[in-house]
């Protein structure tokens, strides 16, 4: 499935975890034992039954404050369900009195899991834990799981590399990475949960990490997010590439094109490293003429080696019409989905700046 | 499966059904997990009927100051506005529990474009109090966050959304003026141009932090952001000014926005059905077109008896995706095309495909848009696929602002209002200019 920026939008934006653990971190700092994190596996399609507290003896002394809507025309309701309805009647009012207790505790939790983008309920959550003198360990045992439920929520990545920050060691989270990328190989807050992990214990030249990014592009060539760690690892430290790592990486590129001409990432990636490394772009010439060359244009194996020529090209002396050759072949024959641009390119190749 | 349509068309009247629902009923219950986006929604849902040009046939005059009061019912009394009435505590709201009660940034930038579509004056907003609100929502780097804490802390991710909202409700308030204005401070304008330059990365797109992996989302919101501040490049004719400037490689950044475009239309094309190439099941498979492809002659050279071009029948149905190798999604056609409309360069994308594709694969015989082929529509994507459409002046919809997600009628009528001319200046060219020039010299 690709990410669904919904998920980050919709869900993430307003779910934050993050509130909790800013609450927590002093204590974090302060002493928490170095017991290894516990994963436990999503149990999402559990079933319950309804939980209310208007017949709850425990709750008896709470009168629930009723959702005012805003008047007879509100936009946007929702049909809800009279357990969440009456839930929130409860929390409101639990709220209002600032009340921190185990029993809101418990509250807090049936909550999220019908609405775990309550933006504020986790910050309550937070106050009530700190308050009521909750054991850390405690809750970081009950975050798990529900942080486990909601994989494509940003914000619980987050809010796992501030407890990994504040324990100290990476230890476990790149068999717990496998673990989730098994089930989304391109989760994008995965992906950036590990270039976290790499920049924060320094792992960019650790020989394991270079390897296991490898196998990810091993075991799918095609795979842009792999890529992409590759170049964060080989260039996210800035400044200009040395000559030595960006030959390694440039022949290491060209055996995943050879496998899989038709590829986009490893040209992005391979044209980044070029530039990275401040070497002239006629460097992928004779590689990219292995696969396209405008004086034969039946034999075309890479639309993208014809989009690299066609710069090249432009760039050149005399080379004008080799361009227009290429990007022609693009836009009629190798890449007409992307006809347009192909010819708007070809537009730019009259301006004479360009 | 594609559903079995003759023509491909706009079922308009299915739509007009679809958004009236969602307005005059209640929400399924599975929409309970978005409770507290409802002023997303909210906005979705009247924007919708707006572009539809439907918004005064589906609203009673009482119904629509009706609409109006509950956005306004959502407005805190300090200062900007709560995303929904769940966090409200009535009379019983004071000092010690407000907290719990925040103002919200996208709460804030729907909440704002709700009231502008519905044609309200927003002379109830507290405008004065959410410009404050807004310069102490964005942090020292630059970026912007969701809500503010009793200790100052920002909450929230520091990606390209929450600066895109805050960017949005700044031009909404007070266009694109730079530096205090009546004594209120502004936002480091440079700082958060500074953020989103380091997250623009190899290969032309921008992520949501430095050199995490491009993305259409974060690529659109960067854009617009730059938009609302009047940071993108300087266009041909335009005068250096020593201004910070976002997007510093537009021809890479076209080059990746046209590379969105995909015949990876749903889960069945990444199965590696021709075995003749070495991947997985999770992979894109553009490639199994290019592999047939260069088997026919070209399309310029093909045409049928009529004299047309002949089109392959794999292209007659374009994509969008998000990111490099990824499947078509209805959302990304507009995390793409708005970019591009807003770099005004929407030309570049072959429009007509990506129109068959929307509605003959994932417009829903109901009414609305699915996420991808045969997904039931949600509100989400329902409206992001008519943004898409009205973006390419699709008959029967109204002209659209792709970066407010508003009609150009409602971004007109907020551009009237007398209080906002005020702070603007008014429309006169010349006067502009002088007014710009003077903002810039304050910053400066």
């Amino acid at each position: 499935m690709a990410l669904n920026f919904i998920c980050g939008w919709l869900s993430a934006i307003f779910c934050s975890p993050i509130r909790l653990l800013h609450a927590l971190l002093p204590r974090l700092f302060a002493g928490a034992p170095s017991t290894s994190f516990v994963e436990a596996s999503p149990n999402s399609k559990e079933t319950r039954m309804p939980k209310f507290y208007h017949d709850d003896e425990a709750w008896a002394d709470i009168e629930p404050l009723a959702q005012d809507d805003g008047g007879m025309h509100p936009l946007a309701a929702i049909a809800y369900t009279e357990e969440y309805s009456e839930a929130m009647g409860y929390l409101r009012a639990v709220m209002a009195q600032s009340e921190f207790s185990e029993r809101v505790l418990e509250l807090t939790e049936h909550i999220i899991s019908m609405n775990p983008a309550h933006y504020t309920v986790w910050l309550y959550r937070a106050k009530v834990t700190s308050e009521i003198g909750r054991s850390l360990q405690d809750e970081i045992a009950w975050l798990n799981p529900t942080a486990l439920k909601h994989l494509k929520n940003y914000q619980i990545w987050h809010h796992r590399q501030t407890i990994i920050n504040a324990l100290g060691s990476p230890e476990g989270e790149p068999e717990f990475i496998s673990t989730m990328l098994e089930q989304d190989s391109k989760n994008y807050h995965v992906w950036s949960y590990r270039q976290w992990l790499v920049k924060r214990f320094d792992l960019f030249d650790k020989p394991e990490e270079l390897t296991w990014t490898d196998n990810m592009i091993q075991d799918d060539v095609r795979n842009n997010s792999a890529w992409n760690h590759r170049y964060y690892l080989v260039a996210g430290r800035g400044g200009k590439l040395r000559a030595e790592i960006a030959d390694r990486e440039i022949e290491y590129t060209k055996a995943a094109i050879r496998k899989a001409p038709q590829n986009q990432s490893p040209w992005n990636y391979i044209s980044g490293i070029v530039r990275v490394a401040q070497l002239p772009k006629s460097t992928l010439k004779d590689f990219a003429l292995e696969f396209a060359d405008v004086q034969t244009p039946e034999e075309v194996y890479s639309s993208h080696a014809l989009d690299i020529l066609a710069d090249i090209y432009s760039e050149e002396e005399n080379s004008k019409e080799s361009a227009e050759k290429a990007l022609d072949l693009l836009a009629t024959k190798y890449d007409p989905i992307r006809a347009n641009y192909w010819n708007f390119r070809k537009g730019l190749l009259e301006q004479p700046t360009a | 499966m594609a559903p079995a349509i003759s023509e491909t068309q706009l079922n308009y009247a299915r739509h007009v059904k679809y958004w009236r629902r969602n307005l005059k009923t209640l929400l399924p219950h599975f929409y309970t997990s978005n409770d507290s986006n409802r002023m997303l929604l909210a906005l979705f849902t009247v924007s919708a009927l707006d572009i539809l040009g439907d918004l005064d046939a589906a609203l009673s005059g009482e119904e629509r100051q009706g609409y109006v009061d509950w956005v306004y019912s959502c407005q805190l009394s300090e200062g900007g506005f709560r995303p929904w009435p769940g966090s409200n505590f009535g009379e019983l709201r004071n000092a010690g529990n407000k907290r719990w009660d925040p103002a919200h940034i996208p709460g804030t930038f729907f909440a704002l474009l709700t009231l502008v579509v519905l044609g309200d004056d927003l002379e109830r907003v507290k405008r004065r109090e959410i410009l404050a609100w807004l310069a102490k929502m964005q942090r020292p780097e630059g970026s912007f966050g969701e809500t503010l804490g009793e200790d100052g802390f920002v909450y929230g991710g520091n990606d390209s959304r929450f600066g895109f909202m805050a960017t949005a409700i700044r031009w909404i308030l007070r266009g694109d003026l730079e530096g205090p204005y009546d004594g209120i401070p502004d936002i480091d304008v440079d700082a958060f141009v500074s953020c989103v330059r380091d997250a623009e990365c190899y290969d032309g797109g921008i992520s949501e932090a430095p050199y995490h992996e491009a993305h259409g989302g974060f690529t659109c919101c960067a854009i617009a952001a730059l938009l609302f501040l009047d940071r993108l490049p300087l266009k041909p004719d335009q005068k250096p000014d020593g201004r910070l400037r976002g997007v510093t490689n537009v021809a890479q950044t076209l080059h990746w926005l046209a590379s969105r475009q995909t015949t990876t239309l749903d889960e069945d094309d990444g199965l590696d059905t021709y075995n003749d190439e070495t991947d997985t099941s999770e992979t894109c498979h553009d490639a199994h077109t290019f592999v047939k492809l260069r088997t026919y002659p070209s399309v310029q050279a093909v045409t049928t008896t009529k004299g047309q071009p002949h089109s392959h029948f794999e292209l007659q149905w374009v994509g969008l995706n998000g990111r490099c190798n990824k499947v078509a999604d209805t959302c990304y056609a507009y995390w793409t095309c708005a970019p591009l409309q807003i770099l005004g360069r929407l030309d570049i994308i072959n429009q007509a495909p990506i129109r068959k594709w929307l509605l003959d694969k994932t417009q829903h015989l109901v009414g609305g848009f699915g996420k991808i082929t045969g997904d039931p529509p949600d509100m989400y994507h329902s409206f992001l696929g008519l943004m898409v459409l009205a973006m390419f002046a699709e008959p029967g919809l109204q002209s659209v602002d792709g970066a407010l997600c508003i009609t150009d009628r409602a971004k007109r009528h907020l551009e009237s209002l007398p209080w906002r001319k005020e702070i603007t200046g008014d429309v006169d060219l010349q006067d502009e200019s002088i007014r710009l020039a003077g903002g810039r010299m304050q910053v400066d």
